[in-house]
């Protein structure tokens, strides 16, 4: 364990651990861009100057590893010196269309120059003309000019996604990135190579131009797109959800998620959601609020009803949902629906897993608690035989992870009557010809508070990101109004009268304060504040 | 005024290129000498005799050999023929007229060392010596020189030759590596430097063509013998370049120590037409340049050149008369280094491109009274801060040229002309 | 009226007795008026106010009306999309929806910009704001309507209004920033 002194302040550090992870575990500032701590070392931005005691030349802290005694210092006026014109560097053929780069406002060459820079360039040639909005894949824009080559994306593709696409042409200040010949970037992590280049040069198509990243705000919570519960950001404002990314968990995903996982942000949209629950009378729809409408139903639900769940819910969902239904009707009316379970073992090597339900693991541990050991058979035969007259079925949000939907969906409308709970909306269920469907909105996961079970058992809570359908209901609600024992689930105010007025309130009461107005508010004084200056 | 011909002696003669030939003049006499011997006597052998690396940096040998770690790893020995550095024509010399001297020296450095498979890297360019040498090699391993088994010693070695395509940057060390392996031909980060883990992660020792010929002639005359010739930290004798305004240029074999102005003006004849001496870079391009008066006071050692801020390098002695414009040369050497940075480190890859832009803007008559100060500054910031050393030879001819030759940089950036040639020397795009 | 003026002052020595002091007041504002009156009547040249709206100010060209979204040499919008003057606008009443175009030099521009006139405070923040000299307040103050709705105004009203003739030119050109390389 050697002891060294950075910046004056002693820390003991493990053997071979470099200069800028130490910095970096002890919160000291330095400046930097090819370091990446997922990636290996290649120390070709020169901007992690350090000087060591004893030492005449600066050194970089990402390849030198701390010895015994070492004295490190990153304050000096050399060093500055050094990052200055490291930054000047970077900077004399960077474009400045900052405007229009979608990376602007978490830019590393911004907030480093904002931090570290010269302010006084004196570069006064022109610049090195390259490639713009070259597509490198289905998901990914690249923008030469932009580049600073710091080859965290080639190292990228050649250490994690081991995919080998992008490579760096020509030497010199004529260098580019770009895919070897006869590829393309379009493995299934390629959008990784967006999340840590620290300029615009590589980004995403999706995300391209729909908004400025200084209008978004960002929430932590677990991907639902496969069993593997990557620890996610997703970023939105008022307008909806934007994009999803990766955050750093040693246990899970590392730096790193897939990029199907990216696209889970759009289940939750308004656009792909039922506002409002529904029900056809003779052939016309007649829109009702989602608990009035679970009211209303409740006299379907019997002794003859079934259920139908998928693991696409949370735990405490599950476990509620699941109880009441049981305590009513019995545990050998609820089923799990599973999808492809014959490639739920399968794992393409990094993070990607066959099970594509975030919580199976939580589902079955539910089924083994409550007793519940039924059969996928066992449900078409009751179906065939009729014994079923009402099914309840929790549809899965990922809905694209389940190719079998449409012929389930006609397997479940054999059902006299067919209570829908989704969050997405499909328009397969739109165009479905049965007599008596009833289909209730619920909350998407990101509205909602709960946990998941990974694949390997790890228990892992989020909270709930923001509202976007204020009058949809999660699981447990739904369940709860349609069996009349919804009670002590959630908290009831008094100005209600009556059954019906209850459940309203109940959703009144959940409504959140609209945040978005507030932030916007203080945005606006701070900018006033600015006006005046 | 004469050379002091030892590792040259016999370049003279054609037959010396052959093996037959070679033999004659007691070829590979020494190698069958070293089989005999200890590998770890060689190295020792090799750091007495003080030899230092020929191909710029002036590395001790034998010391570089014994960075070697003893893992039972496989070991490679490296040839640098790539001879990039402008000036510099002395390994070609070499390799054209004792090609066998060449192998036979890493035959001896490949037993010194334990290795069992070398490559010489010749630059792309040199179509003339990779004939020589792979004749060279066909004959050498017909006469069961090279193979197993060599000379019944039990010692076996392969030998191959590998063609650059034509980059400055392979001539560094590690940047030869990755070209070998055959990645693009860029520096690697040095730790770990490649005596512990170089050509396919291996031990590697890397050693210049002239440096490999000199063990021939360590073994020869001993590590004594050796030191006979040159200065106590320099000795040996090297093979200098002399080109430029001389009347008689070309390769000549000098002791280390020698008198830089017996150089030019005694075996190189002096400056034609009679000019004036009027600036020199003691070696090769990438060297700070001296004045004709620091030049008359240079003698050709590694520590009297690096006292003067300058260095031996290669030993490419490149003298300027008074017809030169400094800003002009310096234009030319920026257009070099500009081309060739491998654009690895941000420092290297923009300098050298803003340098090249800053003198082009100068020379086509553009420039303005701070652009002087910053080719200073910007070379200043660009010096020591990348991995390999392209970005210190691109940045002290700038520091020199400006520092001594101020007057013509400033009358160029005012008048807009050249203070030599009276005119706009703008041929930037000439290069292009 | 019997009121009793005490607190006035007496308008000095007057022989004209008590209860006349105001006269010379009332003429004094009467010729003040006629002087006007005639001077409205006769002299034109020297009359202050206008017939609005028959007649209207002209305000200095740096006065800050309506905006003017400028264009490019071939008459597209100069706008980049960059959000800047939305970002910037302290009464939230620019909308704008960004979009990928075709030239890889043009890059991004705006399908949709829209401002509320009726939320704006002409604070002139966007114009600071923009990078590109993209937006303007131009000269143009008296713009009433019959709905709200049409106080939204997109960008055929703020680019290429009739009394805009075709467009305003943007100071920045494109073809000059890359050729320059900035």
């Amino acid at each position: 364990m050697p002891r060294c002194t950075i910046n004056g302040v002693e820390i003991e550090v493990k053997e071979g651990t470099t200069i800028i992870q130490a910095m970096m575990a002890h919160q000291q500032r330095i400046a930097h861009y090819c370091w990446h701590p997922g990636l290996s070392v290649a120390g070709v931005c020169r901007l992690c100057m350090v000087e060591i005691e004893g030492n005449p030349r600066l050194q970089i802290a990402c390849n030198t590893v701390i010895t015994e005694g070492m004295k490190i210092n990153n304050t000096s006026e050399k060093v500055k010196e050094a990052v200055k014109w490291g930054l000047d560097f970077h900077l004399i053929n960077h474009p400045l269309d900052c405007p229009i780069c979608d990376q602007a406002g978490e830019c590393g060459l911004q907030e480093q120059y904002m931090e570290f820079g010269k302010y006084d360039p004196e570069m006064a040639e022109p610049k090195q003309k390259k490639r713009k909005v070259v597509d490198l894949g289905p998901r990914v824009v690249l923008d030469s000019e932009r580049c600073i080559l710091c080859s965290r994306c080639v190292r990228f593709t050649d250490e994690v996604s081991k995919s080998y696409e992008l490579g760096i042409f020509n030497r010199g200040d004529r260098s580019e990135i770009g895919t070897h010949a006869g590829k393309t970037l379009d493995n299934k992590y390629s959008l990784n190579t967006v999340d840590i280049c620290p300029v615009g040069a590589l980004t995403s198509r999706d995300f391209r131009f729909r908004q400025r990243v200084w209008y978004l705000k960002d929430q932590n919570t677990i991907c639902n797109g496969c069993s593997t519960g990557c620890h996610i950001k997703v970023y939105f404002n008022k307008e909806g959800f934007f994009r999803v990314k990766p955050v750093y968990n040693a246990e899970v995903n590392g730096y790193w998620m897939c990029d199907e996982g990216r696209d889970i942000y759009r289940f939750a949209n308004k656009e792909n959601r039922w506002q409002q629950g529904w029900y056809r009378v003779d052939g016309n729809i007649v829109e009702l609020k989602p608990a009035e409408l679970a009211q209303k139903i409740q006299s379907l639900v019997t002794s003859q009803s079934a259920f139908v769940v998928t693991g696409q819910f949370t735990c405490e969902e599950l476990d509620r949902a699941i109880g009441m239904f049981v305590k009513k009707v019995g545990a050998s009316n609820v089923f799990h629906w599973q999808n492809e379970p014959e490639r739920w073992n399968d794992f393409d090597g990094i993070l990607l897993r066959g099970d594509r339900n975030p919580n199976t693991r939580g589902l079955l541990e539910v089924f083994q608690k409550l007793q519940i050991n039924t059969h996928w058979d066992q449900l078409i035969q009751k179906l065939q035989q009729g014994m079923i007259e009402t099914l309840i079925v929790a549809a899965p949000e990922g809905v694209t992870w389940y190719p079998d939907f449409k012929e389930k969906l006609s397997i479940f409308s054999k059902a006299k009557n067919l209570i829908w709970l989704q969050s997405v909306k499909r328009k397969e269920v739109e165009e479905l010809p049965h007599k008596s469907l009833y289909v209730i909105p619920l909350k998407s996961y990101v509205e909602k508070n709960g946990t998941f079970i990974n694949y390997a058992g790890l228990r892992q809570s989020f909270k709930a990101v923001t509202t976007v359908l204020h009058e949809t209901l999660t699981l447990d609600q739904a369940l709860g109004l349609m069996l009349g024992s919804w009670e002590g689930l959630i908290p009831v105010t008094q100005n209600a009268s009556g059954v019906t007025a209850n459940a309203m309130t109940l959703v009144e009461t959940e409504r959140p304060k609209d945040r978005v107005l507030n932030e916007t508010r203080k945005r606006n004084e701070f900018i006033f504040q600015r006006g005046r200056l | 005024m004469k050379e002091t011909k030892v590792l040259t002696e016999h370049y003279d003669k054609e037959e010396y290129r052959f093996l037959e030939g070679y033999q004659k003049w007691g070829g590979y006499s020494m190698l069958r000498k070293a089989l005999k011997m200890k590998p770890g006597d060689i190295v020792e052998m090799v750091k007495a005799s003080g030899l230092r690396g020929r191909g710029g940096a002036g590395f001790p040998t034998g010391v570089k050999w014994g960075f070697l770690p003893k893992n039972g790893e496989p070991r490679y020995l490296l040839c640098n023929a790539d001879e990039g550095e402008p000036g510099t024509f002395k390994d070609r010399l070499i390799m054209e007229r004792a090609p066998h001297q060449l192998i036979e020296g890493m035959l001896i450095a490949a037993y010194a060392i334990e290795s069992h498979k070398s490559y010489i890297y010749v630059r792309g360019e040199y179509n003339y010596p990779i004939r020589v040498l792979e004749k060279a090699l066909e004959e050498a391993y017909q006469a069961g020189l090279l193979g197993r088994n060599i000379l019944g010693s039990g010692f076996h070695h392969d030998m191959d030759i590998y063609r650059g395509a034509g980059a400055y940057i392979c001539g560094e060390e590690t940047g030869l590596i990755s070209s070998l392996e055959g990645y693009k031909g860029q520096p690697k980060l040095k730790p770990p430097f490649p005596a512990v883990q170089g050509y396919l992660k291996k031990p590697t020792i890397v050693n210049n063509v002239e440096t490999l010929a000199a063990v021939v002639i360590i073994l020869r005359d001993g590590p004594e013998g050796y030191r006979k010739y040159g200065t106590e930290k320099s000795p040996g004798t090297k093979i200098f370049s002399l080109s430029g305004n001389v009347l008689r240029p070309g390769n000549y074999e000098v002791p280390l120590g020698f008198p830089l102005k017996d150089l030019i003006f005694g075996l190189g004849g002096g400056i034609p037409n009679g000019h004036q001496l009027k600036a020199v870079i003691p070696g090769g391009s990438s060297a700070p340049v001296l004045t004709a008066e620091e030049a008359m006071r240079a003698t050709l050692d590694y520590e009297c050149l690096a006292n003067m801020g300058t260095m031996l390098g290669s030993g490419a002695v490149i003298v300027l008369d008074d017809r030169q414009c400094m800003v002009d040369c310096l234009g030319n050497l920026m257009h070099f280094y500009h081309h060739e940075s491998c654009g690895q480190c941000t420092p290297c890859r923009e300098g050298t491109g803003w340098l090249d832009k800053i003198t082009q803007r100068i020379l086509s008559g553009q420039g303005q009274p701070a652009d002087v100060d910053l080719l200073f500054k910007v070379a200043d910031n660009m010096k020591g801060r990348t991995i390999c050393a392209l970005s210190d030879a691109a940045a002290l001819p700038v520091m020199s040229f400006v520092t001594k030759f101020r007057d013509e940089f400033d009358y160029y950036v005012h008048n807009g002309k050249s203070k030599v040639k009276g005119k706009v020397l703008a041929h930037a795009q000439m290069y292009h | 009226m019997k009121a009793e003026p005490k607190n006035f002052p007496q308008s000095g020595a007057s022989s004209a007795g008590v209860g006349m002091w105001y006269l010379t007041g009332i003429l004094g504002g009467l010729k003040i008026t006629l002087t006007h009156l005639l001077r409205n009547l006769f002299f034109k040249k020297k009359r202050i106010t206008l017939n609005y709206p028959e007649e209207k100010y002209t305000y200095s060209p740096r006065f800050k009306g309506n905006h003017v979204l400028t264009v490019k040499k071939d008459g597209s919008l100069r706008c980049t999309a960059c959000m800047l003057c939305a970002t910037a606008c302290p009464a939230e009443c620019i909308t704008i929806v960004a979009a990928e175009h075709d030239d890889p030099r043009v890059e991004k521009y705006p399908i949709k910009y829209e401002i509320d006139m009726l939320r704006c405070v002409f604070c002139g923040f966007c114009e600071e704001a923009c990078p590109v000299d993209a937006i303007r307040m131009g000269p143009e103050w008296q713009t009433p309507d019959l709905a709200d709705g049409n106080f939204i105004y997109d960008i055929k009203r703020l680019a290429y209004r009739p009394q805009l003739k075709g467009g305003v030119l943007s100071v920045v050109d494109d073809e000059e920033r890359h050729q320059a390389g900035i």
